[in-house]
């Protein structure tokens, strides 16, 4: 294994003189200077940072040759660089040249698209440093802002060689020698959480979390009305449908209005959002559909994905339509406002609260995920052999309720018994959502075939899609038949006792 | 992971050139390349400017004392890495011979290291030998450079039936010619009326050139010194009608 790329600056205040550097290294290297240039670089990564996290880093070169894409590891692996042409960013991994950027890219990335998350320009002098037989055993870039304005100071890169470490190792030590300090990094600022108690009032609780999904919502958007990709529309979708949870669990401590106005505001724009992302659901499933079909080709599904995009595109018209609407925008800007007053109004101030005493977070949390459990105890036992499918979508949508509540309580309970219950409980959301997405897919995958038969698609498409339904069948009843087991392990002793110490079981 | 071999059982034809200049043409399109230097006689090494040595030579490696990526090392050129030779190398097949499938033990050896590497070009010694039964089971292909005369047909001949009595998965074989001379009538003749119905016959001739010679004064792959040289052309030509898809 090489050792790690080093990063080192000046001490602050001081720069970098590229003549100081060479006088450092030359004692013990030749030190050849390639010519200076001037590069673009863009750095590349997904929105949730997903290469960071994974120790990559890409990056986007334009030098006066061409386009380079440049990727580095944390780990020390050897740099790949490749060449690129007619990148446009934001772009799925897909677009990149076909080759070992892809191929490393592409798994980590998943289906988020690669953006620009940095754009400078910058003046690169690299200095080869060789030994007595002419061979370069370490490279080092000096990587200087082109315009004295820039935010991002000069930085030098020691790269090793594989094979050669050693003199890495060595030119590290003489670059540090001459006063260069590693690179501090500065990290992304992280959003200040407040510590929250289970004393503090409710209302302090619950406007922080609703404030934090209003951020999401925010920052979201822009990616969601560029359709940068899917999952801005989805994180979007689940910080709304978070906000209705909170609003319905803490209706004990909240005003009336928002019970009047608030929750058919978000409710407006949940459904606003569900056709985009069920179309969206079905293209990226499209792959595993393909793999179900047995008699029919992958092929065969092509008019179906056509008649997708084209649903998918009209859809989007009436969501963009509607995130840029003056309605979209004073909901936003009145529920902010809204919570704001909400904040730093004392209880006994606030209009039309139902409980009389003011309940603190932890008080509100025992009451939510008790009444929470209740429901999902309740539904769960009144489930038969023969129970209809819409039972089973009520008592997914009952899991919901308490997992957001487990969630969204989670600073002012138990968090080691949360975690455990979470986990019983995913167990069983994911049994109840693949018996309710195979119920919701069947009939929707009926509706389309129904549309495009219209459309004079060829019977080819329709029966594949028919033999998609056979599977989904086959799959709700699999679903079916581990809900009981599923079931039961949320509702046994030892899930009971940790739901009581969460003031779930009273 | 693609194997490519540059092998043939005579000297002095041009597989070093020739796996030099690949190595290098494959790691410029961003593939990660390895080219290993199995030729005692270091000479894609020096070219390298890498000293010929790998520690506890090659009975180490063969054996496993030391793993193979310990031995790698970077060249001057990006995604390009090296593994040296070293001249205990000319030992390799008594090495070889000492160990449990002493056929398929380099095919074993790369594959510690298929993750790292899109591309892989032997650089075989001039020999047919335990080292190159291990190569014909270790490539995907075998490049076998050919100076046009009669001479060098017979031993594509024979190369070829060496190729087709080896067990198990056989490489496909692409030959070339190599050192051509346009103004030598013998290698006009040879290059225009060699029978191209059995084995692969590359349409690229390289021919002889004081810069190709140049490459051990320069150290350097000619594509890298001289990128607008013929040489180097018909060095891209050859790599765009071998390369792995």
């Amino acid at each position: 294994m090489t050792s790690a790329i080093r990063a080192l600056q000046p001490p602050q205040g001081e720069s970098l003189r590229l003549e100081s550097m060479v006088h450092a290294l030359s004692g013990r290297y030749v030190v050849v200077a390639g010519a200076s240039r001037r590069v673009r670089r863009r750095r590349l990564d997904t929105f949730d940072r997903r290469l960071g996290c994974d120790g990559l880093a890409l990056e986007h070169r334009n030098v006066a040759t061409g386009e380079r894409l440049v990727l580095s590891r944390a780990d020390g692996s050897p740099t790949v660089t490749v060449t690129a042409e007619d990148l446009r960013w934001p772009a799925l991994a897909s677009a990149l040249p076909p080759g070992p950027v892809r191929d490393a890219i592409a798994p980590v990335t998943g289906i988020r698209a690669l953006m620009v998350v940095s754009d400078e320009r910058r003046r690169i002098q690299s200095l080869a440093l060789q030994n007595q037989d002419g061979k370069t055993v370490a490279r080092v870039e000096l990587d200087a802002p082109a315009s004295p304005a820039s935010a991002v100071p000069t930085e030098v890169t020691l790269y090793p060689l594989r094979g050669y470490d050693a003199s890495a190792r060595r030119a590290a030590a003489l670059l540090t020698g001459a006063g260069l300090l590693p690179l501090a990094r500065a990290a992304p600022p992280a959003r200040p959480r407040p510590k929250l108690h289970g004393d503090d009032p409710s209302t302090v609780l619950l406007t922080t979390v609703l404030g934090g999904f209003l951020e999401a919502m925010g920052e979201n958007l822009p990616g969601l009305l560029n359709d940068v990709d899917t999952e801005f529309l989805h994180d979007f979708r689940v910080a709304v449908r978070r906000t209705r949870s909170v609003l319905k669990l803490g209706r004990p401590a909240l005003p009336q209005v928002m019970r009047s106005r608030w929750e058919p505001a978000f409710k407006w724009l949940g459904d606003l959002t569900t056709p985009v992302r069920d179309l969206d659901v079905y293209e990226l499933d499209l792959p595993r559909l393909e793999g179900w079909l047995v008699s029919a080709d992958a092929a065969d599904l092509d008019a179906f994905a056509t008649h997708l995009r084209i649903r998918r595109t009209a859809e989007r018209r009436t969501l963009v339509r509607a995130l840029r609407s003056t309605r979209y925008r004073r909901l936003v800007i009145e529920w902010g406002e809204e919570l704001s007053l909400l904040a730093s109004t004392p209880h006994h101030q606030t209009p039309g609260v139902e409980q009389q005493e003011p309940l603190s977070a932890g008080q509100l949390g025992s009451r939510c995920i008790s009444r929470a459990h209740r429901r999902v105890a309740r539904g769960g036992a009144a489930i038969g052999a023969d129970s209809p499918a819409g039972d089973l979508h009520a008592l997914r949508k009952r899991c919901k309720e308490l997992r957001y509540a487990l969630e969204v309580f989670a600073p002012v309970i138990d968090a080691a018994a949360g975690k455990r219950v979470i986990g019983d409980l995913k167990d069983l959301q994911d049994v109840l959502g693949r018996f309710q997405d195979s119920e919701v897919q069947r009939q929707a995958l009926r509706g389309f075939a129904e549309e495009m038969m219209v459309d004079g698609t060829p019977a080819a498409a329709v029966l594949a899609m028919g033999e998609l339904i056979g599977h989904l069948d086959l799959e709700q009843d699999r679903a079916r038949r581990e809900f009981d087991v599923a079931f039961a392990r949320l509702e046994r002793p030892s899930s009971l006792h940790l739901m009581h110490r969460l003031g779930g079981v009273t | 992971m693609k194997v490519l071999a540059t092998y043939n059982i005579k000297g002095g034809v041009g597989k070093t050139s020739t796996a030099v200049n690949l190595a290098y043409l494959s790691a410029r399109e961003g593939r990660r390349t390895l080219l290993w230097d199995l030729d005692p006689q270091a000479a894609a090494t020096y070219l390298f400017r890498v000293r010929p040595r790998v520690k506890g030579g090659s009975h180490a490696l063969v054996t496993r004392s030391w793993p193979l990526d310990a031995a790698l090392k970077a060249t001057d050129f990006d995604n390009l890495d090296l593994l040296p030779a070293d001249f205990s190398y000319r030992n390799m097949d008594l090495d070889l011979d000492d160990t449990k499938k002493r056929t398929r033990r380099l095919g074993k050896l790369l594959s510690s290291v298929a993750d790292d590497y899109d591309t892989v070009f032997l650089d075989c010694p001039p020999s047919v030998s335990l080292v190159s039964e291990n190569v014909l089971h270790a490539s995907d292909t075998l490049l076998v450079p050919l100076i046009p005369a009669t001479l060098s047909l017979r031993t594509l001949d024979q190369l070829t039936r060496f190729v087709a009595d080896s067990e198990g998965s056989r490489p496909e074989i692409v030959a070339f010619f190599s050192m051509a001379d346009r103004r030598k009538r013998l290698h006009r003749d040879v290059i225009d009326t060699i029978p191209r119905d059995g084995t692969r016959i590359a349409d690229t001739v390289i021919p002889s050139l004081a810069i190709i010679e140049q490459m051990a004064e320069r150290r350097a792959p000619v594509s890298a010194f001289a990128p607008a040289s013929r040489a180097a052309l018909c060095y891209e030509q050859l790599w765009a009608e071998v390369r792995p898809s």
